[in-house]
């Protein structure tokens, strides 16, 4: 009486099977069609790069390097003025947001002067961190900061601001000094929001250097899109936007990962 | 007979009251009583009447505005380690493990991880939680969860156990089970206990004395001694129900 596993399938493991192949496919079908739409559009005797000039461009930039550097080369320069920027946003940026999360003295004093700064955006630093810094790599990583940093601090500033209490009583029960309340209490409570902040923190970062790249730098790949609108080379435009995308795509998925790995807590089971 | 009767803790004219919208609201009035060493003294009052408000001052949680509490003779402020409590809402680190959860007041105590552990293990055998050291919190059912308040409280050797309606989220079944557990446990690992409860029924079930409350605010109403009510004990046993409806007369109702 061996039967077949196909026959044996429930309906309710055929409806999640099914359910499971639809949303693998829906991806696949979303960018296939936009792959139509942008044959469409570079039809006939539009301006608009076809995908396979693009590719080719694509190609190009690996064996033909601009200003030296190849696609990989433009991507690790940009990857670097966010790493470092970064850097400074996960230690800097975390203590200070611990602070002003968990000291209410700390959060009056400097609370309005950073809610002026983060209203401010990075872009308009432009002018004062040239004057002050001239142009070089420093001052694009400052201009990174100021445009990633509020993120963070207000992330952790958040999380640490909203500690359950019942969890604090844990350690009032158990004699916890300050110090204890912080490192055990507070701060795990408030990882998960902490890493809202790194991802977000993360995006913010990658936008912001490709604008700061755009306006005036000789590598990275928002070089790579002004010096393709300067030289009215499109497909070298939407090289780098692709190129842009991926990576931003990828770095979603590592800050993701490290969040599963760090916190496995916030991986909630399956509901029913 | 001298050793049990060893009054361990003594709460004396303790009163507690806080300031709302349209004046002062008092939840606590003058309240006294002297708890033995290793008794089960189970504190039983209708919803919202300044239980759980007792429970904290006696924990440490909040400080009462008059009254003073003698812990072995002497005054205490504060929270103190030899008061270990189990939260009614169970308050486990949702960021630590079974056994992470179970060790940290031991943790905080500064005792060494290997110490930690093996105490740690002892009280998850003890529980019921074998097997589960590595699961997290939101693995496990409310009664597990439940479970690992209790070790939690019992791994730092406190002389009283607060507990503080542990099992009113728990469904029916549950709870019987739990009930059990916690005379189980209270057996194997003599330590005073301060069961707060509105549930006569549960109330008679676990207790050596009942403290019943008034409504808010809180004021000891009677106090019931059951000592010679034998354990284990039926619930439907003719004198068990005679017990139950005699404190059942004699209790408030919330509103």
């Amino acid at each position: 009486m061996t039967k077949n596993k196909q026959q044996i399938l429930s309906a309710a493991e055929i409806r999640e099977k099914r359910l499971q192949m639809l949303y693998k496919i829906l991806p696949i079908i979303s960018v296939l069609l936009l792959i139509g739409l942008w044959l469409l559009a570079s039809s006939g005797d539009s301006d608009f790069p076809s995908p396979s000039e693009v590719w080719e461009r694509t190609r190009a930039l690996f064996l033909k390097p601009i200003k030296k550097r190849t696609l990989i080369g433009h991507v690790s320069v940009s990857l670097r003025r966010i790493g470092l920027a970064l850097l400074f946003d996960w230690t800097a940026g975390i203590a200070f947001g611990v602070l002003l999360g968990w000291c209410p003295r700390a959060r009056a004093f400097f609370g309005p002067l950073f809610n002026a700064f983060r209203a401010v955006p990075p872009l308009a630093w432009i002018p004062l961190i040239t004057l002050w810094f001239g142009i070089g790599e420093f001052p694009k990583i400052l201009i990174v900061i100021f445009g990633s940093l509020a993120c963070i601090v207000v992330n952790v500033e958040a999380g640490m601001s909203s500690v359950e209490k019942m969890y604090l009583d844990v350690g009032t029960v158990f004699n916890a000094t300050p110090r204890q309340r912080l490192m055990k209490i507070a701060f795990p409570s408030a990882l998960d929001a902490i890493f809202a902040g790194v991802r977000t923190s993360t995006s913010a970062a990658w936008m912001v250097v490709l604008a700061a790249e755009m306006l005036g730098a000789d590598a990275g790949v928002g070089f790579l899109i002004s010096r393709g609108m300067d030289s009215l080379d499109m497909p070298l435009v939407l090289t780098g936007m692709i190129a842009i995308g991926l990576v931003g795509a990828l770095l979603a998925i590592i800050t993701q990962f490290a969040e599963r790995m760090i916190c496995p807590w916030t991986r909630r089971k399956k509901s029913f | 007979m001298d050793e049990k009767k060893k009054i361990i803790l003594k709460l004396e004219n303790i009163c507690q009251s806080y300031v709302v919208k349209d004046g002062v609201k008092d939840a606590v009035d003058n309240v006294s009583l002297e708890i033995y060493n290793n008794e089960f003294l189970v504190i039983l009052g209708p919803g919202y009447c300044g239980k759980t408000v007792l429970m904290n001052m006696i924990a440490g949680l909040e400080k009462p505005v008059g009254g003073k509490i003698y812990l072995d003779g002497e005054e205490i402020h504060g929270s103190d380690s030899r008061i270990g409590m189990v939260f009614q809402s169970l308050n486990l680190m949702p960021w630590r493990t079974v056994m992470a959860n179970v060790e940290f007041g031991l943790e905080i105590a500064g005792v060494s991880k290997e110490e930690r552990r093996k105490t740690a293990q002892k009280y998850i055998d003890l529980v019921g939680l074998t097997g589960f050291e590595n699961s997290y919190p939101h693995e496990l059912s409310g009664g597990m969860k439940q479970r690992v308040g209790i070790a939690r409280a019992y791994t730092n050797n406190p002389e009283i156990l607060l507990m503080d309606e542990p099992f009113g989220q728990l469904d029916a079944q549950t709870r019987y089970a739990m009930e059990d557990e916690v005379l189980r446990i209270w057996e194997q690992e003599k330590r005073t206990i301060i069961f707060v409860t509105n549930n006569i029924e549960e109330a008679v079930y676990l207790a050596d004395r009942i403290v019943v409350l008034s409504k808010c605010p809180a004021k000891v109403k009677a106090i019931y001694d059951l000592k010679d009510l034998p354990r284990p004990r039926n619930m439907t046993d003719p004198e068990f129900l005679k017990v139950r409806s005699e404190i059942s007369d004699n209790t408030d109702l919330a509103l």
